[in-house]
């Protein structure tokens, strides 16, 4: 099929329409085989479509109030969510502050020195254990 | 356009409408360190939630009963906060430059009809799989053992694109980048590299497709990288950018991120860290079960079947022995069809429990070349995870 202009705009509305938020109610629920087979054989290679667009979900994070918090939400959840906190095990001080430094010196987070300490205290406060008994001298690079 | 192009069109989108969600993900809360979320993505089916921004999505265990891991199911890892969410074929070029006679612009329809296609059964495998596992355990993404994924890939050798690219001599590297963009100017972009002998094996390929459709946006389309035997790392995704280069390549993501001890399988201990480490590469050998699951329900008397999967960096698994009483007595288990030497291989053992009561079982895999798993594994990021697993169930 080689849609014509009109066919054009009109596919990119549906699809518009469809990707946004018109048609979540469809829920695969887990064992459904056959739900997925029909879904993969809707998937099969479409020569016609060359806009792939979608649209990725917001997760409104709910994040308890602690010392630090402000300067977490400014330096950190620029470029990523607070799950990447909550995720975690429970660390010690030691291991949350190796984080925050590996961020700022080894990523390239725009994080002050001040912002380290209370960006640990945070993170220790909402996630942390109360002994230090981890302690590590070396920070872990990469995941 | 007439109905039957409309009807058309419906069919083509569909697709988007069944996996696309609403820009409000469904997830259950779970409380801090215990997440124990699922959500739905673009493409994707529900999968369990570790991180939403950047995407990192696991695949739940029951999807590894089948032996190509469905596309919406497979697992998402990204690294940077600019994922890609729209690509435009019409204007969407790899290019191929640097150290070469003959710079190359190629869209992903000259991909699919200028060159020979290959088809490749290869396990990609997150180099965190299983990281929650670790004891200390270690920052980074929480996986269980869901970072992997076995799917049928179907591309253009890089052998080939190099070749049409006519590399000159002095090659020594090849670096790849895919469409996602750090989120600041201070951040390293996802930038990776292979030798250019590896590069050149004729089995590292552009995939196209993955199970013989089109990849999924969070999966790497239009075109991702595929390094059989070796960790997801190398398997650039959204892949827009090849150079060669004639001196070794150097940024972040090899020099400091994904590094391993430089000693039997990555290890190290917590109290002497490795000083000298080196870039994560071939996959060890591993085995997950796959049934029994944590909450199915077993008897005495009645006979169940354990089943798992296999795999390792290529050499092919060999054996898969089993235990049903915590290591003391050890059986071989039944190997399917070998798929490919990059698949993974499905392992059964049927097993009757004789009475009520908790059992711990295990199983080992071995490769052709005799590496088998290990006892026990550490290292500060949380790779490689090859420890025998144990699945301690009730009989009831």
């Amino acid at each position: 099929m080689t849609p014509k202009p009109t066919g054009v705009v009109l596919l990119f509305a549906l699809a518009a329409f469809l990707v946004g938020c018109g048609s979540s109610s469809h829920v695969v629920k887990e064992g459904d085989h056959e739900a997925n087979a029909r879904m993969e054989s809707m998937r099969d290679f479409q020569p016609d479509i060359s806009v792939h667009t979608i649209v990725m979900p917001h997760d409104e994070p709910v994040f308890p109030p602690g010392p630090g918090r402000d300067e977490f939400v400014t330096a950190c959840v620029v470029c990523h969510s607070p799950r990447y906190i909550t995720l975690q095990p429970r660390f010690s001080r030691t291991t949350w502050m190796d984080e925050v430094h590996k961020m700022k010196d080894v990523y390239g987070a725009h994080i002050t020195d001040d912002q380290v300490l209370k960006i640990t205290d945070y993170l220790v406060s909402i996630n942390g254990t109360a002994d230090a008994a981890h302690a590590r001298k070396h920070a872990r690079y990469g995941e | 356009m007439n109905r039957r192009g409309f009807l058309q069109l419906i069919g083509a989108t569909g697709a988007a409408a069944l996996t696309s969600s609403c820009n409000r993900f469904t997830s259950v809360a779970g409380t801090i360190s215990s997440p124990a979320n699922l959500a739905r993505f673009p493409d994707k089916t529900e999968m369990i939630l570790l991180t939403d921004r950047a995407p990192q999505l696991e695949t739940p265990l029951h999807y590894f009963r089948q032996d190509l891991t469905p596309n919406e199911a497979f697992f998402v890892r990204w690294h940077l906060e600019g994922v890609p969410t729209s690509v435009d074929l019409r204007t969407f070029r790899l290019a191929v430059s640097g150290h070469v006679r003959q710079p190359l612009q190629l869209s992903v329809g000259d991909l699919r009809s200028q060159f020979e296609p290959i088809s490749i059964i290869a396990v990609n495998q997150c180099s965190g799989n299983s990281r929650s596992f670790f004891e200390p355990r270690v920052p980074g993404g929480q996986w269980k053992h869901g970072a992997v994924g076995n799917a049928k890939w179907t591309g253009v050798p890089l052998k080939s694109i190099l070749n049409r690219a006519n590399v000159r001599s002095g090659a020594v590297d090849v670096s790849f980048n895919g469409l996602d963009a750090p989120p600041l100017p201070s951040v390293a972009d996802f930038v990776k590299s292979l030798s250019i002998d590896h590069a050149r094996d004729g089995e590292v390929m552009v995939a196209y497709a993955m199970n013989d459709q089109l990849l999924p946006m969070l999966n790497g389309f239009p075109l991702r990288l595929v390094v059989p035997g070796w960790y997801g790392t190398y398997w650039v995704k959204a892949l827009s950018d090849i150079t060669v280069l004639p001196h070794v390549f150097s940024n972040f993501w090899t020099d400091k991120a994904y590094r391993i001890p430089n000693g039997p399988n990555g290890t190290e201990s917590p109290q002497h860290l490795a000083n000298d480490t080196v870039p994560i590469n071939r996959f060890n050998v591993r085995s997950i079960f796959v049934r029994p699951e944590l909450d199915e329900a077993l008897h005495p008397g009645i006979s169940t079947e354990m089943e798992g999967i296999a795999f390792d960096s290529g050499y092919g698994i060999r054996r898969v022995e089993v235990s049903t009483d915590g290591g003391a007595t050890w059986a071989d288990a039944r190997l399917d069809p070998d798929m490919g030497k990059y698949s993974w291989r499905r392992w059964r053992a049927a097993w009757t429990p004789r009475s009520r009561g908790a059992y711990r079982l295990m199983a080992r895999a071995t490769n052709a070349v005799g590496d088998t798993q290990s006892e026990h594994q550490w290292n500060r990021s949380g790779f490689m995870w090859n420890v025998i697993q144990q699945l301690d169930v009730k009989v009831a």
